[in-house]
């Protein structure tokens, strides 16, 4: 058996190391990385068998690679790698927003060697939480993701970087302590010899129920800084609206992903019992994020802001698919992970575009660009629309699913996300209103519609939202060979 | 399974034909060498699709029937035998030709054919020909897959897709502030009902799929198979409560999509849009989806009786309501749009009191000759650039057909024997006259639609002489109207025919297969006959009203000090309803979201300030010491391992030496 895994980390690991070493032809060395990167992504799920739960009920993962780490006489550290139907759309993720992310700062003048390798670098901590399955491992990665993304905002950004890059890096880094925390008394408590995930299985669910529901507590707080929940999400609109907009698209595609995943991964898999018990405070959390997320969007002026908050809202849509835990909802978490992924990378870089092509985001002083820049519009339109839920587009499967799985589960408390979908609707057709429609103004004479890498990065996501919208069977069919098959 | 032989597994080309229209005419339209090249490239799919449309019809009438045939999966769950789905579901996408879905066929595939053509006329001019034509391609096959829908989730799909298709093309002309106001409104007042939709299809999925695998809808999500209604009525047996909210939530839709009240504000100002998209979308095909939903339910879900008297008293007031504002509106597009709303009324009513297949009747000869109204007063609008009636006069000599066709779609609309719109809207009246003595409820609604007869044949009669009578245009600077090209007066002249003989279908051979049930009550009787007369007697009062205050080119203007004028006012300002929602929506939700959004700059995120004020004077350093930041980052991730290492050497080991806590 082929260490797959491995063997992908280490290619991206060499691509990465070579990007930052290759000067000016940084960007073509890591467009052939990530290109090269998503082939294999491409392999590995067509390769993708899942082996199932074995006699005692643990899951087993596809490709998984185990080799002893540290040993301590009272606990063994490995390496411990895998993949199951919950990681690897997010790889797949991970693969595609790697690529898109390159072509689309294809013509990054400022140190393209360092930029082009830290956004390698940041996919390539993502690639690695989403396949490692020891507790080390796994944060090892997830504090690596932070390291390069701090950089990306720090040197590339906007006027206020600096405030934004140590904000993210302050607010996300508490998540990690307490993520950690969570882990290892989780570890400590069941007795679990070893820090990988089969190890603690069994152990961990066996835990108390007082005992999981403050473990999970400590979970939700510390992956959910990342997600992020209200009211610990005021880091991500500063450090969106100051990161360069490569770095905004990895950090609403992917870093959020990592909070949603981790609570999947090491809460409601080691935990069910915390999970079903600490409920109440899910369905709050996610509720206020909701709504939040999405009535504070509608008073933003800035798009970027605009999309930050959407954003938050879609998070929290996520975080309620994984409160309610069933097998529909698990899947439509994953599902709509995947799809904000692409979706918000879209709005991202269609934000990235206005700044650029009008020297501004502001939706209150730019008017009807339509005429001047039709790709771009049609590109906020697809995005709008994507982000609303329309139908054929990859959103509202994983919405549909998501909401039908909280009316099973809750009832009519649903009709609070799905009135908030009418506000969602409000601030992209009020944006779009304002922004394409009507008579020009604030305009420059110059303005020219966005150029091809922006153009074929955009086009590219828009195929992908439109494919996956209509056949979302390509993911879920993935999804479900997961412990979404085991919940009731 | 595919049988290449079978014309009903060719369904599917119905809605894919305008979807390739789209993808081509959307890619290659701006590049071909005239922009009416690509109009033209959509007219012959369009024309393609209505020839299998009506293809497909003429099967159902030969051989009727329910064709279902699902083409693929688009989305499952495998069941593992506990919780709230143990068998799993497929939600399938796949098409159904049955009676009611070939009559929709016809309207759909055959109105959208002659606008298409119609609007190569009509639209000539314009830079964004492309962009039109793309866009109602698009709406077309999305508006073919609705009405071809195996089950109410591939319904809602395009359902929602039908809406964002109209949301572009209300506001086609988006230079327009008011245009790209009215899309907005559009979309956003729809969406309302779309939500209640939505929670509609929950309520009956999980309400079934929870009660077991009886008729295959636990496995396929939502067939309309003839016969479900009695079964879910027993499944729900002792739930009517919820199988009542679950129809009241349909409603809900059903209310956004045809604009009935309190949802109908959007559908006069949709008249931004271009006149062609008003007489497809906003006359004959996408509002009326929200009665055929209803009669769907109606007939393959069931109505409990409070649902039905819900469905009544929507419908009959909404006949009433909208009609009183057609009466004093100086906008020709925007009497003929209220005119619709109460048209639609009309249907809903008739659906409501349980004869489903008499508010589709009416749906389909409205579809007709309310399309030709609108095509007609594109073309007055076309000629003479205006769409104030208070400008026009005198356009019957210069447009004869077109003020031909204006009559025959008015006299339809009144419900004049002969015409179509006598037969379908006579069948409705007799057939709610019916119910009255089992359900006196209904009776207050039954004599709105009957007060509404005398009103429409007024309002459409005022706007017809106000815009063809007397001798010359009021404004003089309309004198040289003419007729426009053959491309718009063919569409007007098939569309008067259809107008004229639409409402025999039911007592046509075969063709009455498509209708089950509606047309002349077998028992029809001297009741019947006398409602009939009364309501011919109430159109030709209000047409004689009409002529006397307004024939001859005369114009009838209310005095100041009338009594009246408060009521002309309410009228014209719609009742205040769209005041109080701007009110409300814009203000009040906007108002409320800066409000949010100062809490969460100056106290969420203050909070936090103030947090690190008190922790490190982190801010402060931030700002003086640039380079401290890396510092700071290192002194983080250090705090990181510090934590990690604690655990693993010191905690650890003293938690296991302890056998745990």
């Amino acid at each position: 058996m082929l260490p797959t895994l491995s063997i992908l980390l280490l290619s991206l690991l060499a691509g990465t190391v070579l990007t930052f070493l290759a000067g000016k032809a940084a960007r073509w060395v890591a467009l052939g990385t990530s290109m090269l990167f998503l082939l294999e992504v491409g392999a590995l799920l067509a390769n993708f068998t899942w082996p199932g739960v074995n006699a005692s009920g643990v899951p087993q993962y596809g490709f998984a690679e185990s080799y002893p780490w540290i040993t301590l006489p009272w606990l063994h550290i490995s390496y411990t790698v895998g993949a199951d139907g919950i990681s690897l759309p997010l790889i797949l993720l991970t693969a595609i927003l790697q690529l898109v992310t390159v072509v689309y700062s294809f013509e990054e003048t400022r140190k393209p060697a360092a930029w082009f390798g830290l956004v390698l670098l940041t996919c390539l901590g993502c690639f690695g939480v989403f396949i490692s399955l020891d507790i080390l491992l796994f944060f090892l990665f997830w504090e690596l993701v932070l390291i390069p993304m701090f950089f990306l905002i720090g040197y590339w950004g906007g006027l206020n970087r600096r405030y934004a890059a140590l904000k993210f890096f302050v607010y996300t880094h508490v998540g990690s302590i307490v993520m950690l925390v969570a882990l290892l008394v989780t570890a400590f408590y069941s007795h679990a010899p070893s820090f990988d995930f089969a190890g603690l299985y069994g152990p961990a669910q066996a835990l108390g129920v007082t005992t999981q529901v403050f473990l999970f507590a400590a979970m939700l707080l510390g992956f959910g800084i990342k997600f992020p929940i209200v009211p610990f999400h005021t880091w991500l609109p500063d450090a969106h609206v100051e990161a360069p907009t490569g770095g905004s698209v990895l950090l609403a595609g992917l870093l959020l992903k990592l909070g949603g995943y981790g609570l999947i991964r090491w809460g409601l898999e080691l935990l069910p019992t915390g999970l079903v018990h600490d409920q109440p405070l899910l369905y709050a959390v996610a509720f206020a994020s909701i709504i939040w997320g999405s009535v504070i969007a509608l008073a933003q002026r800035d798009l970027k802001r605009l999309v930050a908050y959407s954003s938050i809202n879609h998070m929290g849509i996520v975080l309620l698919a994984i409160a309610v835990d069933s097998n529909l909802g698990l899947l439509a978490a994953v599902l709509l992970m995947f799809a904000h992924g692409i979706v918000s990378a879209l709005l991202f870089m269609v934000a990235g575009s206005v700044h650029h092509t009008f020297g501004s985001r502001d939706i209150a002083s730019i008017h009807g660009i339509t005429p001047r820049t039709p790709v771009l519009s049609t590109m906020v339109m697809v995005g709008s629309l994507a982000s609303l839920g329309l139908p054929a587009l990859i959103s509202f499967p994983a919405e549909f699913g998501a909401l039908l799985a909280t009316w099973d589960r809750i009832g009519y408390w649903v009709l609070i996300p799905l009135l908030l979908l009418v506000v969602t609707a409000a601030f992209y057709l009020w944006m779009m209103q304002r922004m394409l429609f009507g008579p020009m103004e604030g305009v420059p004479e110059g303005a020219r519609d966005v150029r091809w890498p922006e153009a074929l990065a955009m086009s590219l996501l828009v195929a992908l939202t439109v494919l996956y919208g209509i056949l979302p069977g390509l993911l879920t069919n993935v999804i479900i060979h997961s412990p979404v098959y085991g919940l009731p | 399974m595919f049988d290449p032989y079978n014309i009903f597994d060719w369904a599917f080309l119905v809605p894919l034909l305008p979807a390739l229209a789209f993808v081509f005419v959307g890619l290659l339209g701006p590049r071909l060498k005239r922009l009416e090249y690509g109009g033209w490239l959509a007219v012959g799919f369009g024309g393609a699709a209505m020839a299998l449309g009506v293809t497909l019809a003429a099967e159902e009438m030969l051989s009727p029937g329910t064709y279902t045939d699902q083409q693929y999966t688009w989305l499952s769950l495998p069941g593992n035998g506990s919780g709230a789905f143990p068998n799993g579901f497929s939600l399938v996408v796949g098409t159904l030709v049955d009676p009611i879905s070939a009559l929709m066929l016809i309207v759909v595939t055959v109105v959208g054919f002659l606008v298409l053509l119609y609007s190569i006329g009509y639209m000539h001019q314009d830079r964004g020909l492309p962009r039109y034509y793309a866009e109602l391609s698009l709406f077309l096959a999305a508006m073919n897959g609705l009405v071809l829908s195996d089950n109410l989730l591939e319904f809602f799909l395009f359902w929602e897709l039908v809406g964002v298709c109209s949301y572009f093309l209300i506001g086609f002309y988006y230079e327009k502030p008011s245009a790209a106001s009215a899309a907005k409104e559009a979309f956003l007042v729809t969406r309302v009902g779309d939500i209640l939709f939505l929670l509609g299809i929950f309520v009956y999925f999980s309400t079934y799929a929870t009660r077991g695998a009886a008729g295959g809808w636990a496995a396929n999500g939502f067939p309309f198979v003839q016969g479900n209604a009695p079964y879910l009525a027993g499944a729900m047996g002792g739930h009517s409560t919820t199988l009542t909210i679950a129809g009241l939530l349909i409603l809900g839709g059903a209310a956004g999509k045809s604009a009935q009240f309190p949802l109908h504000v959007w559908l006069p100002d949709a008249m931004e849009g271009p006149t062609t998209v008003s007489a497809l979308i906003h006359a004959a095909t996408m509002v009326a989806a929200g009665v055929y939903l209803l009669a769907v339910a109606s007939l393959f879900l069931g109505f409990t009786p409070t649902d039905q008297l819900a469905i009544v008293a929507i419908g009959g007031f909404t006949s009433f309501f909208a009609a009183t504002m057609a009466l004093v509106n100086p906008d020709i597009k925007r009497v003929i749009a209220y005119s619709t709303i109460s048209q639609l009324g009309y249907m809903v009513l008739a659906v409501g009191a349980g004869f489903a297949m008499v508010g589709l009747y009416h749906l389909f000869t409205h579809a007709f000759f309310k399309a030709l109204l609108f095509l007609a007063a594109g073309s007055v609008i076309h000629a003479v650039g205006t769409q104030d009636l208070f400008k026009m006069g005198g356009l019957g000599k210069p447009m004869r057909i077109t003020g031909f066709a204006f009559l025959v779609g008015g006299l339809s609309l009144s419900g004049i024997f002969p015409f179509a719109g006598f037969w379908s809207k006579d069948d409705i009246l007799s057939s709610v006259y019916g119910t009255l003595a089992t359900h006196p409820l209904y009776w207050p609604f039954f004599l709105m639609a009957l007060v509404t007869v005398f009103l429409t044949a007024y309002y459409i009669f005022r706007a017809f002489f106000l815009t063809f009578s007397g001798s010359a245009p009021r404004d003089p600077g309309l004198g040289h109207a003419h007729e426009g090209a053959w491309v718009m007066t063919g569409p007007l002249l098939v569309l008067s025919g259809l107008a004229i003989v639409a409402g025999l279908l039911p007592f046509a051979h075969g063709f009455g297969s498509l209708l089950p049930g509606a047309g002349i009550p077998p028992n029809y009787g001297s009741t019947d006959l006398l409602l009939s007369g009364a309501s011919l007697g109430l159109a030709g009062l209000g047409i004689g009203l009409a002529y006397y205050l307004w024939g001859n080119g005369r114009v009838f203007a209310l005095a100041d000090s009338s009594p009246a004028q408060p009521v002309r006012r309410l009228l014209l300002r719609r009742y205040y309803m769209k005041d109080a929602y701007d009110a409300v929506g814009t203000r009040g939700v906007y108002g409320l979201a800066r409000g949010a959004d100062f809490v969460e700059r100056y106290m969420i995120d203050g909070t936090v300030h103030g947090l690190e004020r008190a922790f490190a004077g982190l801010s402060d350093r931030l700002r003086k010491i640039e380079s401290g930041v890396v510092l700071d980052y290192a002194a983080f991730l250090v705090s990181g391992l510090l934590f990690l290492l604690l655990f693993l050497l010191v905690i650890g080991p003293w938690v296991a030496s302890n056998g745990g806590l």
